[in-house]
């Protein structure tokens, strides 16, 4: 038997097994009868609530009998079976922070699992778990899998889940808890203990559940994956209670894992895609709006192929990478003037079609216009219109669409350029070549443009973003690179500048806009490019790096190569600027926006904070000719398997 | 030969920056005839989108609006460049319509229309400029070195290539998202000081100049 065995007092009530915490709740209790019993062999006995007498308990009483005729141990617990049903998904990594309500997991996937399929990866942090297991799935298109608390974990969590909830990522959730109130032993363990783990988080969950038995957990593990993987993509959580994790899996429990077939991404309507193609080839004027587009690799060469078919101009939102920087039909640097413009305008998986359309203006009377021309025609192909909740508001203003395809565009991209192939008449050809060429003569303006903007400030100091970038650029352009960073705050420098034109050479942002995500999805990121042998690189803004910098020893700890770079403006420099414009608009004190927003008075010393948690690190480097050497120091470092960061001293943008 | 003039040329006269400022913003443009301005603006229809003094309009029922544009933000080049290929639903207006000196004459008239400024240009202090410019959240948006900035929205204006007048207004009563500046809490004076730190500002050398960005 692998049962816990008991002795003659649990017999003697009848019962031949006792799970874990039967055995450590008695024991307490024992304890504490030790500590009266010298009180009681002095005063009468004692009386219950009800005035009943209540024996003494003695150690004898309460254990019965001795530990040493007791099996202690157990060859396979129920978290075995966990992590069996885990590495049946697939799944590379857990990042976790430990905690006791997964204890039994935990050990299971480093001892039982063999540390491998899964790996335990340490974080320091709920938030940076998430946000890695975030910027992973952001590379290798699924999730990775993250443990934590059912209560101070999942909270820790929070923010990064609806970041990813936001940006439709999945991220693979399986939280600790006990369920049970008798079986929990101690004050800590009441505090983390909670009725239903998931709803605080709920309402940017794509779905979770709560097994309460290993069958259920299996079937619920793979249903959660798969949930996960169908677009659009989100958070799923599991609970996997602390008995169902550490009890002892019975000997005539019949366990099987179901099979996983992940769901096909839904299609757009035939009809509803004809009528598209029918609509974009009479334009004379159409344009690509591509936010979320591409999901994977294939969605980039699916949009091109769109693109180029049609010969229309594409501006890429770059929340995904989703067309190449330097293609010639890439007009996302002429956005308003297209979108003006247009006469059909498609959008594909954008999350708010309505901004992208309108001009609003933040003044004390808030007044917005469209910058379309009237008798525009819109279309939307997204999986969003598939998946709607109510609480938050992600779902962004309602856009008044011609046609509105509920389904996902990548998945649509193929039958759409094949019904727009099937219009196109020579005479048509030929008129969109024309337009192309136009495109190919704007581009290469757009792109002078940028390069004569960037010289702008160009020896400034603090250092440029244009100049950060650019030097970036230099030195890793000939490498096999991926861009793990969130590039607004660095006025798309690098998409202005750089040439991008695989998937894995941009993550796209933050989803929800909480603050401390780009560290640790951009560590996450480089643990998926890790195989591949990529040279992960991450722009890092000094605010989001202060929420949760101990994910820095996770990639020191772990051996994550990643080249960062600090855009240190020393300050939260998005709200200095929010700061400004209420104090303009009360005409009392514009000179006072830092106050409560500045990061200085000490400013933070991130080359010693990251030397302390032996990552590389050198700056803060505020001429911009020192900043290129460094980062070839760095390289060198990351290219040996390392983490490095370069502190650089910027203007604010 | 049309005439021209420099900007901030006067904002020195008799200090010691005269020289090397005027020299770093050379900034040429043709000089307009207010007089045949107003013809253009009233002959080719601008007041019916733009106001009768350029004040912009709104149209609430068709969601229309035209900025105003009396003073314009836009430098001349900037201003002839968007009333050749306008975006949005403002018409084109091609050379043969109005002729580059009618464009040069309707951008004068536009600016003069600026309300009148109480500072003295040729008083005013770059050094104290830089020093307002940094304290009074210029910089936030603009850059340090007034260079613009895609994310916020700024535009470039290091070294600032409209006249004095139509800055002071646009700083005042700014028609985007820019947050206004009263005279409560700049005066003209310190605009004044700001405009000439920004005239400083060096013109960068040519991007084709530089390796890094031409990769």
């Amino acid at each position: 038997m692998n049962y816990v065995q008991v002795g003659v007092a649990m017999a003697k009530s009848g019962r031949t097994s006792v799970k874990r915490r039967d055995f450590l709740k008695k024991a307490a209790v024992g304890a504490a009868a030790l500590a009266a019993t010298p009180r009681l062999t002095e005063a009468q006995p004692p009386r219950g609530a009800l005035g009943c007498p209540v024996a003494p308990i003695s150690p004898e009483t309460e254990f019965g009998t001795p530990p040493a005729m007791e099996v202690l141990t157990v060859d396979r617990s129920g978290s075995d079976f966990m992590v069996d049903v885990i590495k049946s998904l697939g799944i590379e990594y857990v990042c976790a922070n430990p905690g006791s309500a997964f204890r039994g997991l935990h050990e299971s996937v480093i001892n039982y699992g063999g540390n491998k399929g899964p790996e335990f990866i340490t974080c320091c942090h709920e938030e940076s778990s998430v946000a890695m297991a975030h910027g992973y799935a952001k590379i290798e298109g699924r999730p990775l899998a993250v443990f934590a608390h059912g209560t101070v974990g999942i909270q820790h969590a929070a923010m990064a889940i609806y970041n990813a909830y936001c940006d439709r990522v999945p991220v693979y959730i399986i939280a600790g808890n006990i369920l049970d109130a008798t079986k929990r032993i101690s004050a800590a363990e009441w505090v983390h203990s909670v009725q239903d783990a998931a709803a605080m988080v709920r309402d940017y969950l794509k779905w979770d559940d709560l097994p309460l038995s290993l069958p259920h957990f299996a079937e619920s593990a793979v249903r959660a994956y798969k949930i996960a993987m169908t677009p659009p993509m989100m958070p799923v959580l599991l609970i996997a209670d602390g008995e169902l994790q550490e009890n002892p899996i019975p000997d005539d429990l019949s366990l099987r894992i179901p099979k996983l077939a992940l769901a096909a991404p839904p299609q757009g309507d035939s009809g509803a895609v004809a009528e598209a193609a029918r609509l974009l080839v009479a334009a004379d004027n159409p344009v690509i709006i591509a936010d979320r587009a591409a999901r994977t690799p294939v969605g980039l060469t699916r949009l091109i192929e769109l693109a180029e078919t049609l010969q229309a101009p594409v501006i890429d939102q770059m929340w995904r990478m989703n067309f190449p920087s330097r293609h010639p039909l890439n007009q996302s640097q002429r956005s308003r003037e297209l979108v003006c413009n247009a006469d059909v305008i498609l959008g594909l998986e954008c999350s708010d079609f309505w901004n992208a359309l309108h001009s609003f203006r933040d003044q004390i009377n808030r007044t917005s216009v469209p910058l379309t021309k009237p008798g525009v025609k819109l279309i939307s192909i997204t999986a969003s219109d598939l998946f709607s909740k109510s609480n938050y508001q992600d779902f962004q203003r309602f856009p008044q669409v011609d046609l509105d395809i509920a389904a996902d565009a990548e998945a649509t991209l193929p039958s759409l350029t094949e019904s727009i192939r099937g219009l196109l008449t020579s005479d048509r050809k030929s008129v969109l070549q024309d337009r192309g060429a136009q495109f190919a003569i704007a581009r290469q303006e757009s792109l002078q443009r940028a390069r004569d903007a960037a010289a702008y400030a160009w020896d400034a100091s603090p250092i440029s973003t244009a100049r950060l970038c650019a030097e970036l650029w230099a030195n890793i352009k000939n490498e096999d690179w991926s861009l793990v960073s969130f590039t607004t705050f660095v006025n798309r420098w690098p998409q202005r500048l750089w040439s991008f034109d695989k998937y894995h050479q941009y993550i796209g942002g933050h989803g929800g806009a909480g603050v401390g995500y780009g560290a640790p999805a951009a560590v996450g990121a480089a643990l998926a490019n890790r195989k591949y042998g990529r040279l992960s690189v991450n722009i890092q803004c000094d605010g989001d790096l202060m929420y949760a910098p101990g994910v820095l020893w996770t990639a020191a700890h772990h051996r994550i190569p990643l080249l960062t770079v600090m855009h240190n403006n020393r300050a939260y420099h998005q709200e200095v600027m929010q700061v400004q414009i209420m104090a303009n608009r009360h005409s009392r004190g514009v000179d006072r926006a830092r106050i409560g927003t500045a990061i200085d008075d000490p400013t933070v010393d991130f080359t010693k904070l990251s030397q302390s948690m032996g990552v590389h690190a050198e700056g803060p480097i505020t001429d911009p000719k020192d900043l290129g050497p460094a980062i070839r120091r760095a390289l060198d470092v990351v290219k040996g398997g390392e983490p490095a960061l370069i502190d650089a001293y910027t203007q604010p943008r | 030969m049309s005439p021209s003039r420099r900007f901030g040329a006067g904002l020195f006269q008799g200090s010691p920056l005269a020289l090397f400022c005027c020299a770093a913003v050379a900034l040429v443009f043709p000089v307009g005839n207010t007089q045949n301005g107003k013809h253009v603006f009233e002959t080719h229809g601008c007041q019916q989108c733009h106001g009768n003094q350029g004040e912009g309009l709104s149209n609430a029922r068709t969601q229309d609006f035209a900025p105003r544009i009396a003073p314009t933000r836009l430098s001349q080049a900037a201003f002839a460049g968007f009333v050749r290929h306008p975006a949005g639903k403002m018409p084109s207006y091609p050379s043969q319509d109005v002729s580059d000196s009618e464009l040069a004459d309707l951008y004068a008239f536009l600016q003069s229309l600026a309300p009148a400024v109480k500072a003295d240009p040729s008083s005013a202090n770059a050094r104290n400029g830089e020093h307002l410019y940094m304290s009074y959240g210029c910089y936030e948006c603009h850059g340090d070195e007034g260079q613009g900035s895609t994310q916020t929205g700024a535009s470039r204006i290091g070294p600032i290539q409209i006249p004095f007048a139509p800055f002071v207004a646009y700083v005042r009563q700014p028609t985007a998202q820019m947050p206004p500046y009263s005279a409560k809490s700049v005066s003209d004076a310190e605009l004044a000081d700001i405009y000439a730190f920004l005239l400083t500002r060096s013109t960068p050398p040519a991007a084709k100049s530089i390796p890094l960005l031409n990769q």
